[in-house]
């Protein structure tokens, strides 16, 4: 898939007190990237940033830095930095001090740590912060910090750890805006964990979506939202409605006794499937212009949109977002354009649900 | 508004009566310790002689000496042990890590003489002698589970990450920690070290069970002074003990305060380089210190390995019971190097002499004590031909101690005194009583609310079995079972059952008569001199105790000879005068009563006639149980 990856992960497994945290995990990450770990808590991403970071051994396979085997090095040996999710800045040391740390203990010369923590705090929009106390910086100004301190080492890859999860919305939104930047700047490779999709989407090149200590799938942003492989993924990444459907032929799906139209091709004949169809690509129509009819039977003005569930008479509850708004108790028709629906082969078991793609 | 004046008014009357409550009894000491007179409730002029005398005292410095360094050496060793421990601790999984905080709890919850006792039980197993290095080792014990539990919190608001973050920045473990987490505990560790510093200055129980011969400690010294009444120079040693806690709390706090007040805000050069000169002086202050601590343990380990264990004599007796500077003439004298050390009982000194953690050359005990200790075969025959000066002892006194030492092969007498009546002439005037002469007197209706008796056991009873006509070594269960009838029935007149206070009361006109040792005399009429009423003594005419302290040599004594030239040196007629002098306890030395001023000589409370003391009686061991009996009819009095 990559011609030249700069990170290589080899068959990793982790265990945590017989816990399986990750289970023969191979990921390769190319040069020049924005990959992002997503995935709920527990799914192994950050152990797997950890592993890279060298703060974990994995209990086998190997870590394959620029083809060479880096497993057993330790963290300080590595050419990578970190950037904390809880920052981890060095309270006792001033913002000087502490963009200056790495570079001190590779015995830098004065001069060249000057212009470097100058340099790094203009890239972070923080100039004149030189002297100032951990204490008296905003959280999104010590994670601004934070990113200095680990890039003015001259990492080949930065690997971010949830860095957004403390600050609220609006910084979040803003730091992603900067660390998007950031990386165009810098030009290096970032890995990044997180469990908002939100946050995923908007600033990856590559988002790994894993589940359980197994990737689930690996693409880019379009691909994951617009193409999820499974249940999983596209439960996982924004809102969804999964539904049992059959696959009557090629370009046509029956769902709850109706047939739509749709572009997917190759699921055979009366094949049982599940059919993905996100919330905002339904339409709501006069009921007899739909496929299927149901009621209103909720409705919350969402600000952007109107969120509301369709009760059809199967039972099923459709969750639709619209800027129409459609009063409850009214009878509306569903519509859906082909190409919104996405086709989904069945899970043949539970367990299956959550094993990855990388076979 | 009246109403809120009010208020106010009792807002402050609270906060200073708060604060009375609080600080007048340090403030009393205080004042005492400037006062010239000796007594507690009289105030005699302004004086720093008790500094003086502190300052003087080789005894009060030593402790000093040994108190300091042991909490800091001991300080200093938890708080490494203790942080090291925290650390690997706070990286345990959960279980593991309660498990190991439960441990390190219950040292500290239990009760302290449970540690002291266990800690010197395990010192005497593993054959390792009492000294220095136990009581160092003991503070180091019980201090370590404070730094742990000062140090833990820090470490769990320190996150793991910083660690890791100094790793990943290109630190090696190492270098992560003494460059980051350190510093990041360090508050923590800062007053673990305090802690444990404070721990060990104050502790005096653990000490005591594990200190050797010759080590005291501030606590243990005090301590020891408690049998004659605290000295005036401890009141001003505990003055400059609370005045230097002071003033270190207040730098404390003050420098923590501007250093709080500069947080956050950007640096001017001016302070930039004002810090920095605080960090040169707080390093110039560790290197000081650390070399301090070096200087200090060398000389330690030098003073106790490198003196020579052949010419040493350790030496056990009451405390303020000899003129110091007899030790000093005695060294110099023979070259011998005296271990001086101090006991405060015979019920603590006993169990020290027969464990024989310490092996003590010459002992001071009392005569029913000796008695024991000869029937426990814990003493060595004296060999009387090295010591001349024995012919200085009066015949009489050797006599009578063959009421505890039958042969007057074990012991050597050293002071002795009568128990009597102390009385305020003017008092019982104005009473209307007549001065007593009999134990009854001490009955005596009129004198209700005016009696101290004597809160020991036999010193009680014998008051009561002495005017039955029975001995006052009796062990008949019926006259012990009358003599407690004849106490219940005294009890409503006794004012209080007292030791030591009996002196201050009787000096403050509180009472008209007590219960007293004859060897308090000479004192008490010193400081009673040019009042409007005068302190007289008297011994019943049923007879007294009379008890003879006497110098024994324990049989586990390593210097014997010494210790012969020890007792010989004291019954010297110039050494056993000026032993008198300052301890004022009548001396049976026939030498140096002759060298006394004829009105000391004359004195009857300190040297009384011996046709007075026919019917007295010197104490006896009874044996335990009849010591049990005499015990539980002491509690039936009291509690009556």
């Amino acid at each position: 898939m990559m011609e030249h990856p700069l990170i290589d992960l080899v068959n990793i497994s982790k265990t945590f007190d017989d816990t399986m945290v990750l289970d023969d995990l191979n990921l390769a990450v190319k040069e020049n990237t924005f990959v992002t770990l997503l995935g709920p808590s527990g799914c192994g991403k950050t152990t797997t940033l950890r592993i890279i970071g060298g703060f974990e051994k994995p209990d086998t396979g190997k870590v394959i830095f620029d083809g060479q085997d880096i497993t057993n090095l330790p963290p300080n040996k590595r050419q990578l930095n970190t950037v904390f999710q809880k920052y981890a800045l060095f309270t006792h040391m001033s913002i000087a001090e502490n963009i200056a740390f790495g570079l001190k203990i590779k015995n830098k010369p004065k001069s060249y740590i000057d212009d470097k923590i100058k340099y790094a705090l203009k890239l972070v929009n923080l100039d004149g912060f030189e002297n100032r106390s951990v204490a008296s910086l905003s959280g999104g100004q010590q994670q601004r910090i934070a990113i200095a301190r680990a890039i003015v080492n001259e990492p080949r890859v930065l690997l971010l750890d949830e860095p957004l999860g403390a600050l609220d919305l609006k910084l979040r939104q803003d730091m992603q805006y900067e660390l998007i930047r950031l990386k165009n700047e810098l030009g290096i490779t970032f890995i990044y964990v997180t469990h908002d999709q939100e946050e995923a989407l908007t600033m990856s090149d590559t988002i790994v979506v894993m589940n359980q200590g197994y990737i689930q799938q690996m693409g880019t942003p379009e691909q994951i939202y617009n193409e999820p492989e499974n249940a999983f993924v596209a439960d996982f990444i924004g809102e969804s409605n999964i539904v049992p459907g059959t696959m009557i032929r090629d370009e046509l799906v029956e769902i709850f006794g109706a047939k739509f139209a749709c572009v997917d091709k190759g699921f055979g004949n009366n094949r049982p499937v599940d059919v993905v169809i996100r919330p905002e690509d339904i339409d709501l129509v006069e009921p007899e212009q739909g496929t299927l009819t149901g009621v209103c039977t909720h409705l919350i003005f969402k600000g952007v949109h109107y969120e509301m569930e369709v009760t059809t008479p199967d039972g099923f509850e459709w969750l639709v977002h619209s800027t129409d708004m459609c009063p409850v108790g009214k009878k509306v028709g569903i519509h859906v354009d082909p190409f919104d629906i996405q086709i989904m082969n069945k899970p043949e078991s539970e367990d299956e649900e959550a094993v990855g793609v990388n076979e | 508004m009246n109403d809120s004046k009010l208020k106010r008014f009792f807002q402050d009357f609270y906060l200073v009566f708060v604060l009375i409550f609080l600080y007048a009894p340090i403030l009393t000491m205080m004042v005492l310790s400037f006062n010239t007179s000796k007594s507690r409730t009289d105030w005699g002029g302004f004086t720093l002689d008790w500094y003086a005398q502190m300052f003087e005292s080789s005894s009060i410095m030593d402790a000093l000496y040994n108190t300091l360094l042991i909490a800091f050496i001991s300080a200093l060793a938890a708080t490494i042990l203790g942080t090291v421990a925290a650390i690997g601790i706070s990286s345990m999984k959960k279980t593991p890590r309660n498990i190991a905080m439960g441990i390190n709890n219950i040292p500290m919850l239990n009760s302290e003489i449970v540690t002291g006792i266990s800690l010197m039980l395990a010192f005497l197993a593993f054959g390792i002698s009492l000294g220095f290095k136990t009581i160092l080792l003991s503070h180091i014990t019980f201090c370590v589970p404070y730094v742990i539990l000062s140090v833990m919190p820090k470490l769990k608001q320190t996150s793991r990450y910083t660690y890791e973050a100094a790793m990943d920045l290109g630190a090696g473990p190492v270098e992560a920690f003494f460059r980051v987490v350190l510093p990041d505990i360090m508050p923590g560790v800062l007053s673990g070290f305090l802690l444990a510093f404070t721990m060990s200055l104050d502790d005096f129980i653990i000490t005591h069970f594990t200190r050797g011969a010759g080590i005291n400690t501030l606590s243990t010294l005090i301590y020891s002074e408690v049998r004659r009444g605290i000295k005036p120079s401890m009141y001003a040693l505990s003055t400059v003990i609370f005045v230097t806690v002071l003033a270190l709390l207040l730098i404390t706090n003050f420098s923590s305060e501007k250093q709080g007040k500069s947080r956050g805000l950007p640096l001017t050069e001016a302070e930039k380089a004002k810090r920095r000169h605080v960090e040169n002086v707080r390093k110039g202050l560790l290197v000081t210190a650390s070399f301090f601590v070096v200087a200090a343990v060398s000389f330690t380990t030098y003073r106790h390995f490198a003196s020579p264990a052949s010419n040493e004599l350790y030496v056990y007796n009451w405390g303020e019971y000899i003129d110091e500077s007899v030790i000093q003439d005695f060294e110099a004298e023979t070259g011998i190097h005296v271990v001086y050390d101090l006991f405060e009982t015979n019920e603590e000194m006993y169990p020290v002499i027969e464990a024989g953690g310490v092996a003590y050359d010459v002992v001071c005990p009392s005569d029913y004590m000796i008695q024991k200790m000869v029937e426990n075969d814990l003493l060595a025959e004296i060999d009387f031909d090295n010591i001349p000066n024995i012919d200085q002892i009066d015949p009489e006194y050797m006599e009578r101690s063959k009421a505890f030492d039958p042969e007057n092969k074990y012991s050597v007498p050293y002071t002795w005194g009568t128990v009597g009546i102390l009385y305020n002439d003017k008092r019982l005037e104005e009473l209307g009583v007549e001065p007593p002469d009999s134990w009854m007197d001490l009955w005596d209706p009129r004198l209700s609310g005016e009696i101290l008796m004597q809160d020991s056991v036999r010193d009680a009873f014998m008051c009561a079995l002495k005017p039955l006509g029975y001995s006052l070594n009796s062990t008949d269960p019926g006259e012990l079972e009358e003599a407690k009838e004849l106490l219940i029935q005294q009890k409503p007149l006794v004012q209080a059952y007292v030791i030591d206070q009996v002196r201050d009361k009787m000096l403050g006109e509180e009472a008209a008569v007590g219960v007293i040792y004859s060897g308090e005399m000479l004192y008490l009429q010193e400081l009673a001199e040019g009042k409007d009423f005068h302190l007289e003594y008297v011994i019943p005419e049923e007879g007294t105790n009379l008890w003879i302290d006497s110098w024994v040599i324990p049989k586990n004594a390593r210097n014997k000879e010494n210790a012969e030239k020890w007792i010989d040196f004291l019954c010297r007629p110039d050494i056993a005068k000026r032993n008198f002098e300052y301890i004022t306890y009548a001396t049976p030395n026939r030498g140096a009563f002759e060298l006394l001023d004829p009105e000391l000589q004359q004195n009857k409370a300190v040297f009384p006639d011996w046709d007075s003391l026919q019917d007295a009686e010197v104490y006896q061991y009874l044996g335990d149980e009849v010591d049990s009996l005499y015990n539980e009819l002491w509690k039936e009095v009291k509690s009556n």
